[in-house]
């Protein structure tokens, strides 16, 4: 009876050493041995639902244990989502959260605005009442594609949907009107932070904000430091010179507490140790995705 | 069902007792007690859903074993034990014997449905979601996978009837998923345009059980209505083939010779 616990001990031993070789390998080469959605479906013998919610929660901790990982790709994100969604079309979390981190770049998302946007119209076909979906779909267009005038469609054609809220139309119209101004960028992620559960999406919405922040923030004193040169002759040589000149009630700080950095040209910029990142837009953006 | 059928079911239950077959419950029960504590925590806001799905995935999934493993066996074992001729020897008909036992499976699968449909709605409570109207979907899934059942059990007990074990296992197996898969059957046999292949895959449609139309779990999950259409719909098709079942298992049980 003795060697069953000692066995047991071994066979831990062995287990811990066979996981560490595996995680090594696993994170050298992404695998997936079965991809093909339809073919999961054929196989799973009724029981999709169910294998949906594995597939899905494989999704999620698939994108956790990579996120904020330094170099980290996330080549299994769209594999995992094309077939929690074929699985359960009305896995409504699934379209959300890919179109959200399927389109991030760096160590974020997979950087790929193109599949997002699939996944998400894929959405919009099997749940046409869901607004939230639209309102993805607009986001997409805008943030990644600059894409104003489909993303005002998208906006308008959630508000039709019956419970669609009201902000919608007033989205759209902004859209036609204004966008690409940070405004709007502030309105649409303010938006995805209020309209979703997941703790990662807000933490995400939250930053950009704090981004659009500070690259308002920095517009506003690069225009008072040309102030300040157009009355005095030469740019100011630091934010409490400003001050004392009247154009500023204090020293600013950035959202999240650390003083801009003032430039010998008057430029204002983020200090080196804030956490905060002013969103990259692509100056070329990339294709819209063909239907 | 007549008296002496009766017996024989209530017979046939208690003998799955005795065999601890419901044991399966406590298994389940630790189930859903580690899918209600965990999944708060990995499926980020949709606990109802994946709880529901497993919970009426298990349901199914023992359920069909418990019918398969123990339908093949309901005539078998009586023979192998040689009980099976003391009991004809008694005023039953073979036809009672048969309905008896495949009653009593039944009863057996509908009492283990029963209590873990109990541990489903236990576990649902336990996420702190308050039960809703359209809840009651979940209790139509649990009918439609009992209907499944029983339509898995007369098939069992028909094989049964003729062939050993193993062999009806493969073959109750066999239909199962033939009956999954029946829709996809028929959509091959039309994309080959070939009228013959057409019409030998509409025939093998209409002839296995059609288990996919008692497929709720993705509806019951979402929480949307089943139609009562559906509902009165799949209750008739599976007493028809039921009762077809248990006549051709009569049938053939009462021409084979049991010397």
């Amino acid at each position: 009876m003795m060697a069953i616990p000692v066995l047991f001990a071994l066979l831990f031993v062995l287990q811990t050493r066979i996981d560490a070789r595996a995680q090594a390998e696993a994170q050298a080469q992404e695998e997936l041995m079965l991809r093909s959605p339809a073919a999961i479906e054929k196989m799973s013998l009724g029981y999709n639902s169910l294998l949906a919610d594995v597939y899905w929660t494989r999704a999620v901790q698939y994108y956790g244990e990579r996120f904020a990982t330094p170099h980290a790709t996330f080549g299994l994100l769209w594999p995992l989502l094309d077939i929690s969604t074929t699985l359960d079309p009305k896995l409504l979390p699934a379209y959300h959260f890919g179109a959200i981190f399927l389109s991030q770049s760096g160590n974020s998302g997979a950087d790929r605005p193109d599949l997002a946007v699939k996944l998400v119209k894929r959405g919009i076909a099997a749940n046409p009442k869901r607004w939230g979906l639209y309102a993805d779909l607009a986001f997409l267009y805008y943030w990644h594609f600059q894409d104003y005038k489909d993303a005002a469609a998208a906006y308008l054609a959630g508000s039709k949907v019956a419970d669609g809220p009201a902000w919608m139309p007033i989205m759209a119209a902004r859209m036609e009107q204004k966008g690409g101004s940070i405004d709007t960028s502030r309105l649409v992620w303010s938006q995805i932070y209020e309209s979703s559960a997941n703790e990662k999406i807000r933490k995400m919405a939250l930053d950009t904000l704090k981004g659009l922040k500070a690259e308002e923030d920095e517009a506003d004193l690069n225009n008072l430091a040309d102030q300040y040169r157009q009355r005095f002759g030469r740019f100011p040589s630091s934010f409490a010179e400003m001050r004392d000149a009247g154009l500023l009630r204090g020293i600013p700080v950035d959202p999240e507490g650390y003083p801009y950095v003032l430039g010998a040209d008057g430029k204002t910029s983020l200090d080196p140790h804030s956490p905060v990142v002013i969103p990259e837009v692509p100056k070329t953006p990339p294709p819209l995705p063909k239907d | 069902m007549s008296t002496m059928s009766g017996v024989v079911a209530v017979n046939t239950f208690r003998e799955a007792v005795r065999d601890r077959v419901l044991y399966n419950l406590v298994f389940f029960a630790l189930l859903m007690i580690g899918a209600a504590i965990l999944v708060g925590q990995i499926s980020i806001g949709i606990d109802r859903l994946v709880i529901v799905n497993l919970g009426l995935s298990a349901i199914s999934i023992f359920g069909l074993v418990m019918a398969i493993f123990i339908g093949v066996g309901l005539v078998y074992k009586e023979m192998e034990k040689r009980t099976l001729y003391s009991l004809l020897a008694k005023p039953i008909r073979r036809w009672e014997f048969l309905v008896g036992k495949y009653a009593g499976l039944v009863l057996t699968l509908a009492i283990n449905t029963a209590f873990m449909t109990i541990g489903l709605a236990a576990a649902l409570f336990y996420v702190g979601r308050p039960f809703v109207r359209s809840d009651a979907s979940i209790l139509v899934a649990v009918y439609f996978i009992l209907l499944a059942l029983a339509l898995v059990t007369a098939i069992a007990l028909f094989f049964s009837c003729f062939s050993s074990p193993m062999l009806s296992t493969l073959f109750t197996l066999g239909i199962y998923v033939a009956g999954i898969f029946a829709g996809d059957i028929r959509n091959f046999g039309a994309l080959t345009k070939n009228p013959m292949m057409k019409g030998v895959t509409s025939a093998i449609y209409y002839l296995v059980p059609n288990f996919h139309n008692f497929n709720s779990i993705a509806a019951a999950a979402h929480g949307e209505p089943i139609p009562f259409a559906l509902i009165w719909q799949n209750t008739l098709y599976a007493l028809l083939y039921i009762v077809l079942l248990l006549v051709a298992s009569s049938a053939v049980f009462s021409q084979r010779n049991l010397k």
